[in-house]
């Protein structure tokens, strides 16, 4: 073997020259991704951070104008406001990972047809968020099926158009989110739990622990990390993916009722139109937000590998 | 060990599967209802669904929402856009990933740990916050309203998921297999084609299943970048549509549920390497 990986023919060049060929064969088979990455992405933010910093409006004005943006978007509450509704909408993250879990143990236990429902678990996420968006907006509408049923059982008074208010369109959000993301957790979830031995299960089931110690006593503990990583990943897909769904069920009102901050970036810079110095303000900030769980993902699962190996 | 278990402690235990089972099976009902909703009501006229919004259709089959669907909103032609673009993202994710993560799986060069790591930093980078700048490139260069421009938009969005699922996957590729190849004579290209395109399949096709339905179910990047009513894709037709007809829900059902269908038919003949990949945890 290490006769062919070094052959001594004195026709073949010296080990420095192959390394530095490798390097550009390397760098040559990365040319596209780097390419890409580069236009696309880092100038992108390079020239985002930038404009952050101007009253650009698309077409004459691009003076640069410091903190302004930053000012104004703190300063008139409208980050709190954007902010805030972000808050209600991660509630779906302890949801969705809760019920992950408590359904990746039930189908760890292997009954029949469990690679079915895991199979159909998983079907929410292949319809589009545009689509389940406007389903529920039409389920909950003023002559939709849900009232209807509110009618019939008597609940009158509950009849609403539950889409035109943020007290009511947030909390059936975070509904639909947590409904569409279960299957999601759970397989990730069970992926993790693939890695626990089994014996483990059959000496805590003799012991007479029930269902929810065995859950959140022991299987909990020994799938620290994927856990952390499932969370890290719904909180920030939470802050970065809902254009589709917001956009079809509430388009962020009433008002800004059900804007979240990516929202914001999206109404300010092409439906307004003339705010891409502010568009590019909010985008800083979201950045930042999306940067900071990240790190913060990194130095949690650093203490869960060191408190649970 | 189950002999061991005593016959009242067998009856508990079926009895808890059969009450696992019963869950499981509710959860999936839970999941599958909303397509059968969609379905049911699609086929149904107005009248007959605002008064029985729950059945299954009584009066003759209302198949003319999806004729119209076709014939008037030619969403077969949207759906053509949209294969086109997910086509030749996927294309594209399929050859430079492949290229780049055979790289950063097999070869030694200078600098590799460090351009890995900027490549997996862009990850978490939201769609919005690069749109704006780009939109503005692309205006100057003719990328907005053409495909291509989305096509590109998609790949600075997903290459860094597909390097990182792809370059754990190649890892496992034996060396030797690599090095026989060279003798027998292969050059680089041809390792890549004979050996690591089938050995790392698995991460391949992932990258193809997974990010086709991601880009046919996107609306932000297409919504965008996209001007022109003919070159528009189906969801975002369908976002500027469906909101147009909410006095008729047969109407919109019928829309909603031709949509969601190729992306479901992809699913249906891939669904064991997707949740497979998924265990892995390698997407989102």
């Amino acid at each position: 073997m290490a006769q062919r990986s070094s052959p001594g023919a004195p026709a073949l060049p010296r080990a420095g020259d192959m390394q530095r060929k490798r390097t550009r064969i390397a760098y040559l088979s990365l040319l596209p991704v780097l390419l890409i990455l580069l236009l696309v992405k880092a100038y992108p933010i390079l020239a985002t951070i930038y404009r952050s910093f101007t009253n650009w409006d698309g077409l004459y004005k691009h003076d640069f104008v410091g903190l302004a943006n930053y000012k104004e978007f703190f300063g008139t509450g409208l980050f709190m406001t954007l902010f805030k509704n972000n808050l209600v909408l991660l509630l779906s993250v302890p949801l969705q990972v809760i019920i992950g879990l408590i359904v990746a143990v039930l189908l760890y236990e292997q009954v029949p047809g469990w690679k079915a429902f895991r199979a159909i678990y998983y079907i929410p996420q292949i319809i589009s968020l545009v689509i389940l968006g406007y389903l529920f907006r039409s389920m909950f509408s003023l002559d939709g099926p849900v009232n209807k049923v509110l009618e019939a059982l008597g609940f009158s008074s509950s009849v609403r158009e539950w889409m035109g208010d943020g007290s009511t369109a947030l909390p059936i959000m975070v509904g639909c989110i947590t409904w569409y993301s279960i299957g999601w957790q759970t397989i990730v979830i069970l992926g993790g739990m693939s890695g626990i031995d089994p014996s483990v299960f059959e000496a805590a089931r003799l012991d007479g622990a029930n269902f929810f110690q065995r859950t959140f006593k022991i299987v909990l503990p020994m799938i620290t990390s994927v856990i952390t990583y499932c969370v890290v990943m719904a909180v920030v897909w939470t802050f970065t993916s809902l254009f589709s769904l917001i956009y079809s069920m509430t388009g962020g009102g009433p008002g800004y009722e059900t804007m979240t901050l990516d929202y914001m970036i999206y109404e300010k810079s092409f439906v307004t139109g003339s705010q891409l110095g502010m568009a590019c303000t909010i985008s800083v900030v979201l950045f930042i937000i999306v940067m900071l769980i990240t790190a913060a993902e990194m130095k949690l699962s650093d203490i869960a590998e060191q408190k649970w190996g | 060990m189950k002999t061991s278990l005593s016959k009242h402690q067998r009856f508990w235990r079926t009895f808890g599967r059969v009450v696992i089972f019963l869950v499981l099976l509710i959860l999936a009902i839970s999941f599958l209802y909303p397509l059968y909703y969609m379905l049911i009501n699609s086929l149904k006229s107005l009248g007959e669904y605002y008064v029985n919004p729950f059945g299954l259709p009584r009066e003759q089959l209302q198949w003319q929402n999806f004729i119209t669907m076709i014939s008037q909103f030619k969403i077969l032609k949207l759906f053509g856009n949209s294969f086109i673009i997910s086509f030749f993202t996927v294309l594209g994710l399929v050859v430079f990933g492949t290229l780049a993560s055979y790289s950063f799986a097999k070869v030694n060069f200078k600098g590799k740990n460090g351009v890995y790591l900027v490549i997996l930093t862009t990850l978490f980078v939201p769609a919005q916050v690069t749109m704006i700048p780009m939109y503005i490139s692309f205006a100057k260069v003719g990328l907005v309203d053409n495909f291509l421009g989305v096509v590109i938009a998609y790949w600075a969005m997903f290459l860094p998921e597909t390097i990182m699922l792809m370059t754990a996957n190649f890892k496992s590729i034996p060396n030797e297999l690599l090095e026989a190849a060279t003798i027998d004579g292969c050059d680089y290209i041809g390792r890549l084609r004979h050996v690591v395109m089938p050995m790392g399949w698995p991460a391949i096709s992932l990258t193809i299943i997974f990010f086709f339905i991601s880009s046919w179910n996107d609306l932000f990047t297409p919504m965008v970048l996209l001007k022109s009513m003919d070159k528009r894709t189906v969801m975002v037709a369908l976002s500027s549509l469906i909101g147009r007809y909410t006095g008729d829900p047969p109407f919109q059902y019928a829309g909603l549920l031709m949509s969601a269908i190729p992306a479901l038919a992809v699913y249906a003949v891939f669904q064991k390497s997707i949740v497979k990949g998924m265990s892995m945890g390698a997407i989102k």
